[in-house]
């Protein structure tokens, strides 16, 4: 198991936020753990049915929901943007 | 007995660039310390300064200045002021203070390294003036700050911040120690005189002072204007600097020294200056918006000055706009939620009359920044203040030290620049700092942001080895300047009644 720190970026909120992760994660995890820590704190609650997405800063192609943190093969201090699907 | 009028001696008195006798020129102006950029030093000599004083005249005027100073302060005894005034005008005063007071005070050995290593001797001889000035800026400040110590334990800070590894002041430190503390002396007189003073002490002095008037702190505003005085003379240093460069055909170098300095300070100013002018000074005593003040004094004025000097644009112009209308924003966001960060008692400053302020002054930002005010309004009506903080940090910017912010709510913009170096990912606020960070690697790459240091292990675990690393104890941890009581205007429940 080896945790290591990314930068991330939820959709509605002002900046990112570092997040640390388990390499064995996957990125609906990630998708999880950024919902649980900023939803409600200084994001509004997404409608119901909303379907969240990981992609890596830059990049138009989310990141598959069961790929794992190390598969995705993230950088320490990688950047990801969270944002709704469609 | 009659006197020569300045004007017959002050040539003379000035030419002070005598043949060494004892050692070369070389051991007397050492390339680290002097850089004369390969430009003869008869080049040097034609420096030649706008605003010309005597040292007798300096001394008159600024004892003058002092008792004018000293005597409203006598007058207008503030101790009733300070237990009377706002949250929103003590957190402004806090700002001001603790991040002010040691910057002017370290100014002072940017401008003796200028006294000593520059080769122009008129230049020399005002920057001997400029120590002088910030010696005494520091110091006034000090002791106008400290009339409240035995209010609030806040004003500790004007002196103590400068000591302290609290990431504010880490974030104002990086900035100042890189354009005047370890420049040569003649890039410290373009980046220091120019990129910080002419461009943007007026914002905190001119417009700050403005406001105090304003709200009638007399005080202050004839502090501020005592200090402003000073530095519109010693700001002229750098117009001079940049005129013989240009000349000797180094145009190149002193646009670039313009460039990063104006962005540096710019940032810094953008969180203190963006954030006392637009949330913390008093909304009926605003006088203008940021973003009025930066188009009046810095676009419009510090733009046609350099262009009158024969320099460009900065090449993030365009950038610069964007950032106006942004940057302070997502910061103030930031610095309120968390407040337990900072020295003071932040304050939030969006009651729905401030933002209906905010939205004439900045069309959009209901619908953006807003929408996180909406979401902690909600929780604080709730009575959910645990959930006013955010469990994670923010990500800290590599080079300003500030957050890497973007654009909030419906409008929602991740924004963020990067670089991979010998194994290390870097973060950037915009591109500008990103590209401050390409110039030169070497020099910036060994610093760690506060948050770098949570995560290589700098800093131990656990909450209280984090504050107490940032030199503050659980007394000097921030809080909510109005206990919460701010959302009162909302009509739909206090937080008091939500408890």
């Amino acid at each position: 198991m080896v945790e290591f720190p990314i930068a991330c970026n939820l959709e509605g909120d002002y900046g990112y936020k570092v997040l640390v992760v388990d390499e064995t994660e996957s990125v609906a995890d990630v998708i999880q753990k950024a919902v649980d820590q900023l939803v409600g704190v200084l994001v509004a609650p997404f409608p119901p049915g909303t379907v969240l997405k990981l992609r890596l800063h830059g990049s138009e192609t989310p990141l598959a929901d069961d790929m794992t943190v190390k598969q995705a093969n993230f950088a320490q201090m990688e950047t990801v943007e969270i944002y709704r699907a469609g | 007995m009659a006197f020569l009028e300045m004007s017959e001696w002050y040539d003379l008195a000035r030419e002070t660039n005598w043949t060494p006798k004892y050692v070369s020129e070389d051991e007397l102006f050492p390339a680290p310390m002097a850089n004369s950029f390969g430009i003869p030093v008869e080049e040097w000599e034609t420096f030649d300064e706008p605003y010309k004083v005597s040292y007798r005249d300096y001394v008159k005027n600024q004892r003058e200045k002092d008792v004018g100073t000293y005597s409203v302060k006598a007058a207008l005894s503030r101790s009733n002021f300070f237990k009377n005034t706002s949250p929103h005008w003590k957190a402004l005063l806090a700002l001001h203070f603790s991040a002010v007071c040691w910057a002017e005070f370290h100014s002072a050995s940017a401008f003796a390294r200028m006294t000593r290593f520059c080769r122009s001797p008129g230049l020399r001889n005002m920057a001997t003036f400029g120590t002088l000035d910030e010696i005494r800026h520091g110091q006034i400040q000090i002791y106008f700050a400290y009339e409240f110590l035995r209010h609030d334990r806040v004003f500790d800070w004007c002196h103590k911040s400068s000591k302290t590894e609290n990431w504010i002041i880490v974030s104002l430190r990086h900035a100042l120690d890189d354009i005047a503390h370890t420049r040569d002396a003649t890039s410290a007189g373009i980046m220091l005189n120019m990129g910080l003073e002419q461009a943007f002490t007026n914002l905190q002095f001119v417009a700050l002072s403005a406001d105090a008037a304003k709200f009638g702190d007399h005080t202050f505003a004839t502090m501020l204007q005592s200090i402003q005085t000073d530095e519109s003379r010693h700001a002229q240093i750098g117009e001079p600097v940049v005129r013989i460069m240009i000349k000797n055909g180094r145009k190149a170098e002193a646009q670039k020294l313009v460039e990063i300095a104006f962005w540096r300070m710019w940032k810094q100013f953008s969180a203190i200056s963006g954030i006392g002018m637009d949330y913390y000074t008093p909304l009926e005593h605003r006088e203008n918006s940021l973003k009025e003040f930066m188009h009046e004094w810095v676009i419009g004025q510090f733009g046609r000055t350099i262009q009158a000097l024969g320099l460009d644009l900065p090449w993030y112009w365009d950038y610069f706009m964007y950032d106006i209308e942004t940057f302070h924003h997502a910061q103030q966001v930031g610095v309120y939620v968390y407040r337990a960060t900072e020295w003071w008692r932040p304050i939030a400053s969006v009651s729905p009359a401030e933002r209906d302020w905010l939205e004439e002054k900045y069309p959009g930002w209901n619908d953006t920044y807003g929408k996180c005010w909406d979401v902690i309004i909600d929780n604080i009506r709730n009575g959910r203040f645990d959930k006013t903080v955010p469990v994670p940090p923010p990500l800290l910017c590599n080079m300003c030290g500030l957050e890497v912010s973007g654009v909030a709510g419906n409008k929602w913009q991740a924004v963020d620049y990067s670089i991979d170096l010998e194994g290390r990912r870097y973060h950037f606020c915009s591109p500008v700092c990103e590209w401050i960070f390409k110039e030169e690697p070497a020099r910036y790459k060994g610093h760690r942001s506060l948050i770098d240091r949570v995560f290589d292990g700098t800093i131990p675990e656990g909450d209280d080895a984090f504050y107490e690393y940032m030199g503050q104890s659980v007394e000097e941890r921030g809080v909510c300047g109005y206990d919460y009581n701010w959302i009162d205007g909302y009509g739909d429940g206090s937080a008091q009644a939500a408890e």
